[in-house]
C-alpha cells in the first residue's frame, strides 16, 4: 500500500469546528466571564466615590446591602411593576390572540400594524407616553376631562399616585403585542379535533379552555412569561423616560438604583455588591422557573 | 476506475460497535452491492469510504492508496444519496455542474459536460428547471447525473430506489446497470432490497450485525449459502425452515416431527454420515416444491399435502401447507391449485435442499 | 340553519370591530407621537390640545437636521447594522459548529443561552470600566463589538434551530463533490437557512437599534445613537415636546420601514422563537 500523494487532512481541517466556535466564545468570555470577575474582585474592595481602597475589606459592602433601605425598596417596586404589568400583559394578550384565532378578513394587516409598538425603542415609548400624559397638553386628561365634566389637573409623571398607573400603562400598552403574538401562533397550534370532540360532548367554553387549550399552549406561556419576567425585572428606559425614577425615588427599579448608585454616585464596589445580588437573584429565578418548566413538559 | 480494498475496519458510534472487523477486496469496474438489513452496518462501511465517517480502526485504500486522512473532495469519489440531496434553489443544470464548479472547472468545459450526463440520463429537457417541478423519477437521474458528470474512479449509492414506487424502482434499477456497463466504473451500491442486491451485483456483500456475512456472486449466495442467515435472507418468497432430525441406517433421511421422513440422495447421504442421528434444520426454497408429476427423477420425494393458504400471484400460485407440523411455502403453477383444503401431490428436491446444524446455524451441505 | 348563520355572522362583525377598536388604541399613541411632530410650537402648547394638526409642516424636523441632531440617526443605523452583520456571521458559522458537530456537548450549549439572561445593569459598569481602559469608550468600534456580543446568544441558539431543519445529505453531497466545508457553509447552509437568517437578523436589528443604556453609559459625544439622543431633549423643568416627538419619529421611520417589508419574518421569528426555544 501506498501512502497517498493527496493532500491529506490539515490542522484546520480537523479542528474546524472548533475554529467555528472560537470568536464566539471570547467574545462572550469576555461580556460573560470577565464582568463577573472584575465585580466578584471589587466587591469586596472598599471604592467608593471618596477614596479608591483596593484592598480587601471583607463583606462590608455586602452587609451594607441588607441596611440599604433604598435598594429593597427599589426591588419592591421591580417586584410590585413585574406582578401588575405581567399578569395584564398575559391576560390582554390571550383574549387579542383569542379574538384573532379564527378566521378574520384583513388579518395580516391588524398583524402588522399590532407588531408596531413592540418595534420602537421602550425610550420612544416613555416619550410617547409622556406626551400623552401630559397634564395640559395631553390627550388622556382632555378625554378623562370630557367623561368626567371638567378639566382635570392630573400630573402623570409627577404625582405618587398616579406614576404607577402611568408607567404601566406604557408598558403595557408595549409588550402586549408581544404576548399576543406569541400566544396566536402556541393557539393556532392547538389539536382542533380535541376542540371538536369537546365541542360535541357538551364542554362549555371554560372547560374546553382550561382542559385542552391552557395545557397545550403552556409551554409557549411558559417561554413568553419567562422572557417578559426577566425583561421586567430588568426595567429601566421606560421608566428613566417618563419619570427618571421619580418622584424622589418612588418609581425607581433595580436597574435605575443600580445606575445612579455607580453612575452618578460612584459607589464602585458597593455598586459591584449590588450587581452581583443582581446576579444571584436572577439566577435563582430563572432556576427554579426552568425546572419548573421542564416539569410541567 | 479504480479498485477498493479494506482491511480489519472498525467504526464505533459512541458505545455501539456499528462495523467490526471487515475486510473486503472489490476489483476495479466491479458492481458490488452491499446488503443487509436496517443497522447491519452497510451505511457506515459506505460512509466511511467516502470519508463522510473516519475509520476507528482499519485501513481503506483506493487505487493503491491509502485514504485514511483524505478529505471527501479529494478521494475522487462521487455519491448518489437516497434523499436525492438536490439543492432547491439551484436549476437542474447548476445541481449538475455544482461539483465541476467547486472544482474551479473552466466554465467552457462545463456545459458539454453536464450536456453529456444529462442526455446519458434522458433529462437534457429538464436543464432548466428546479427540483420542486420534478418527480421522484426524475430527481433520482438528476441525483445520478451529479455524480456521473464528475468521471469519479470510484461511485457510491446509498440505497438510491428506497424512494420511489416500486414500478419505478424496477426500472430505474434496469437503468443503474445499463450505466454500469456503459460506464465500466467501480460502483458500490448499498441496500436493503435483496431483488436490488440479486439482479444488480457483481457481487453481493450481506452484511450482518457489523460483520461480513458471506461476499460472492448472487447466484453463488443462492445457490450455496453459508449460513441460515444468507439462506433465509436472499430469495422472495424466503426459504421455508423446517426442525428435523438426521436417521437411517444405511441411507441418511431427514426425519420430520409428525413422523415422516424425506430420503436424502446417496451422495449427499454420504457426506452427511457423522451426523446420524443429531438435530438438524431441513432449508428448502419454495421453487423446489413443485407437483408431482407421473414419474419422479432422481433425488424427489413424494409428499401429498393439504393446502391450507392459496396466494396466485398471475404467473405463479403460492400454496401453503404443513410438512413436519411447520407451515411451509410451495411456488406452483398457476392452476396447481385453487382453493384452500384441497389435496395436492409434490415433489420436494432433495438434491437442492439445505441443511443447517441447529447450534451454529452454519449450513453443511 | 339562518339562525346559526345569523349568529355567525353578528360574531364575525363583533369580532371585527373590536378587533378594529382594539388596533386603533394600540396606533394611537404612535400617531399622537407623528401629529405632535408635525404642528408647530404653537400648536403644541396650545390648550385644549388639538387632535390633527393644523398643517403638517416639518419645522421640527429643520430644526433637527439644521442642528446636526439628526445624524444620531445615521450613528443608529452604522451601529444597529454593523453589529447586526458581525453577529450574524459569527454567530451562525458557531450556531453550525453546535449543531452539525455537537461541539462542547450540553455544556457549551447551555451556557451560551445563560448569556443571554445576563441582566446588562449587572454587567455595564465592569464593561465601562473595560473601555475606559481600552480607550474605546465613545468609539464605534465599542458600541459594535458590545451590541455584536450580546446579540451573540441570540443569534446562535435561533441559527442552531435553524441549521439543524437543513437535511444533513446536502451538505454531505457537497463535500463528496468537491467542497471544503468552508464552501459547504458558503454555498449549501447559508442559502439553505436564508428564511431564518433573516428573522433572526431583524429581530439582531432592532434590537440594536433601540437600545438605551449600554449606548447611554459607553457614549459621549461622538457615536450617540437616537435612544439617547431623545433623552437629552427631557429637561428639568419643561421638555422640548417639539425636539422630543421629531427625534422619535425620524429613530422609529426606519425600522417601520423596514418591519412593513419584513414583517412576515419578524412575525414569524417572534413567535418561532417562542416555540423553538
Amino acid at each position: 500500500m501506498a501512502a497517498s500523494a493527496r493532500p491529506q487532512a490539515g490542522f484546520a481541517d480537523r479542528n474546524f469546528k472548533y475554529l467555528l466556535v472560537a470568536p464566539s466564545i471570547f467574545v462572550l468570555l469576555l461580556i460573560g466571564v470577565f464582568p463577573l470577575v472584575y465585580l466578584l474582585v471589587v466587591s469586596f474592595q472598599g471604592i467608593t466615590m471618596t477614596e479608591v481602597d483596593t484592598s480587601f475589606v471583607g463583606v462590608r459592602n455586602f452587609a451594607h446591602l441588607f441596611h440599604d433601605r433604598r435598594l429593597w425598596e427599589a426591588l419592591l417596586h421591580t417586584l410590585i411593576f413585574t406582578a401588575i404589568a405581567l399578569p395584564l400583559e398575559l391576560i390582554l394578550g390571550l383574549a387579542m390572540a383569542q379574538l384573532f384565532l379564527d378566521r378574520l378578513p384583513g388579518r395580516p394587516i391588524f398583524i402588522a400594524l399590532l407588531v408596531l409598538p413592540v418595534v420602537v425603542s421602550p425610550i420612544v415609548s416613555g416619550a410617547t407616553w409622556s406626551l400623552m400624559f401630559d397634564n395640559r397638553f395631553g390627550p388622556i386628561n382632555q378625554v378623562i376631562g370630557w367623561l368626567t365634566g371638567g378639566p382635570r389637573t392630573l400630573l402623570w409623571t409627577i404625582n405618587p399616585d398616579l406614576v404607577y398607573p402611568a408607567i404601566i400603562v406604557a408598558e403595557v400598552w408595549q409588550w402586549t403585542p408581544f404576548m399576543f403574538l406569541l400566544l396566536l401562533a402556541a393557539l393556532a397550534n392547538v389539536d382542533k379535533s380535541q376542540l371538536e370532540a369537546a365541542a360535541i360532548d357538551g364542554a362549555g367554553w371554560w372547560r374546553t379552555f382550561s382542559r385542552i387549550v391552557l395545557p397545550a399552549i403552556w409551554p409557549v406561556m411558559a417561554v413568553a412569561i419567562l422572557i417578559r419576567g426577566l425583561d421586567l425585572f430588568r426595567l429601566f428606559d421606560i421608566v428613566w423616560a417618563l419619570t427618571k425614577g421619580g418622584p424622589g425615588t418612588m418609581t425607581e427599579t433595580i436597574s435605575i438604583f443600580t445606575y445612579v448608585k455607580g453612575f452618578q454616585q460612584f459607589e464602585t464596589s458597593y455598586t459591584a455588591a449590588v450587581a452581583l445580588l443582581i446576579i444571584v437573584l436572577l439566577s435563582v429565578v430563572v432556576f427554579a422557573a426552568l425546572k419548573r418548566v421542564q416539569l410541567a413538559r | 476506475m479504480a479498485d477498493l480494498k479494506i482491511t480489519g475496519l472498525h467504526k464505533y458510534y459512541g458505545s455501539v460497535h456499528a462495523v467490526k472487523g471487515v475486510d473486503l477486496e472489490i476489483p476495479a469496474g466491479e458492481f458490488t452491492v452491499l446488503v443487509g438489513q436496517s443497522g447491519c452496518g452497510k451505511s457506515t462501511l459506505l460512509r466511511t469510504i467516502a470519508g463522510l465517517e473516519d475509520a476507528d480502526q482499519g485501513s481503506i485504500e483506493i487505487g493503491g492508496e491509502l485514504m485514511n486522512h483524505v478529505l471527501p473532495r479529494d478521494r475522487d469519489i462521487a455519491m448518489v444519496f437516497q434523499n436525492y440531496a438536490l439543492y432547491p434553489y439551484m436549476t437542474v443544470f447548476d445541481n449538475i455542474a455544482f461539483g465541476l464548479r467547486a472544482r474551479r472547472t473552466p466554465a467552457a468545459e462545463i456545459e458539454p459536460k453536464v450536456r453529456r450526463a444529462a442526455r446519458m440520463l434522458a433529462i437534457e429537457p429538464l436543464l432548466d428547471r428546479y427540483p420542486r417541478q420534478l418527480s421522484g423519477g426524475q430527481l433520482q437521474r438528476v441525483a445520478i447525473g451529479r455524480a456521473v458528470v464528475r468521471n469519479a474512479r470510484l461511485y457510491l449509492f446509498d440505497e438510491p430506489l428506497s424512494n420511489l414506487d416500486a414500478q419505478l424502482r424496477d426500472e430505474m434499477r434496469g437503468e443503474i446497470k445499463r450505466l454500469h456497463q456503459e460506464l465500466g466504473k467501480t460502483m458500490i451500491y448499498v441496500t436493503h432490497d435483496q431483488i436490488e442486491a440479486m439482479t444488480m451485483a457483481d457481487r453481493i456483500v450481506l452484511l450482518r450485525d457489523g460483520h461480513i456475512e458471506q461476499a460472492g456472486a448472487p447466484l453463488d449466495l443462492y445457490e450455496r449459502p453459508a449460513t441460515r442467515y444468507v439462506a433465509g435472507f436472499l430469495g422472495s418468497p424466503a426459504m421455508n425452515f423446517v426442525p428435523a432430525r438426521l436417521q437411517g441406517e444405511t441411507a441418511l433421511a431427514v426425519a420430520l416431527a409428525d413422523g415422516s421422513e424425506l430420503a436424502l440422495p446417496a451422495a449427499r447421504s454420504a457426506k452427511l454420515a457423522g451426523r446420524r442421528g443429531q438435530a438438524i434444520t431441513l432449508g428448502v426454497r419454495p421453487e423446489h416444491i413443485t407437483r408431482a408429476g407421473g414419474e419422479l427423477r432422481a433425488g424427489l420425494v413424494r409428499r401429498t399435502a393439504s393446502i391450507e393458504l392459496v396466494q396466485p400471484t398471475g404467473s405463479r400460485t403460492y400454496a401453503t401447507f404443513r410438512l413436519g407440523g411447520a407451515e411451509v411455502v410451495a411456488e406452483l403453477q398457476a392452476h396447481d391449485v385453487s382453493q384452500p383444503g384441497e389435496t395436492i401431490e409434490l415433489a420436494i428436491d432433495m438434491n437442492r435442499v439445505v441443511l443447517i446444524d441447529p447450534t451454529t446455524e452454519l449450513v453443511v451441505s | 340553519m339562518n339562525s346559526l348563520h345569523g349568529r355567525q355572522r353578528l360574531r364575525l362583525v363583533l369580532r371585527l370591530t373590536a378587533a378594529v377598536a382594539i388596533t386603533l388604541f394600540f396606533l394611537f399613541p404612535i400617531y399622537w407621537l407623528f401629529m405632535i411632530s408635525f404642528k408647530t410650537p404653537d400648536e403644541i402648547f396650545s390648550f385644549p390640545p388639538k387632535w390633527y394638526p393644523g398643517q403638517i409642516q416639518f419645522g421640527n424636523y429643520a430644526v433637527l437636521f439644521k442642528d446636526g441632531d439628526a445624524a444620531t440617526v445615521g450613528n443608529s443605523l452604522v451601529v444597529a447594522g454593523a453589529s447586526t452583520l458581525l453577529a450574524m456571521f459569527v454567530g451562525t458559522i458557531c450556531a453550525y459548529s453546535l449543531a452539525r458537530f455537537k461541539t462542547g456537548g450540553e455544556h457549551l450549549a447551555n451556557w451560551i443561552i445563560s448569556q443571554r439572561m445576563v441582566p446588562p445593569i449587572a454587567v455595564v459598569f465592569p464593561i465601562f470600566l473595560l473601555y475606559v481602559w481600552l480607550g474605546w469608550v465613545d468609539t464605534y468600534v465599542g458600541v459594535v463589538l458590545l451590541y455584536t456580543a450580546f446579540n451573540l446568544p441570540y443569534v446562535i441558539w435561533m441559527m442552531r434551530g435553524y441549521i439543524l431543519d437543513i437535511p444533513l445529505a446536502l451538505e454531505e453531497s457537497a463535500l463528496v463533490d468537491g467542497c471544503t466545508r468552508w464552501q459547504v457553509i458558503w454555498k449549501v447552509v447559508f442559502p439553505m437557512a436564508r428564511a431564518g437568517l433573516f428573522a433572526t437578523a431583524i429581530f439582531t436589528f432592532v434590537f440594536a437599534w433601540n437600545e438605551f443604556l449600554f449606548a447611554l453609559v459607553l457614549t459621549r459625544t461622538e457615536v450617540v445613537t437616537y435612544t439617547v439622543q431623545v433623552t437629552h431633549y427631557f429637561g428639568g423643568q419643561s421638555n422640548f415636546w417639539a425636539k422630543i416627538s421629531a427625534m422619535s419619529v425620524l429613530g422609529t421611520l426606519p425600522i417601520f420601514v423596514v418591519v412593513a417589508f419584513m414583517q412576515r419574518y419578524l412575525v414569524r421569528g417572534i413567535s418561532l422563537g417562542a416555540v423553538k426555544g
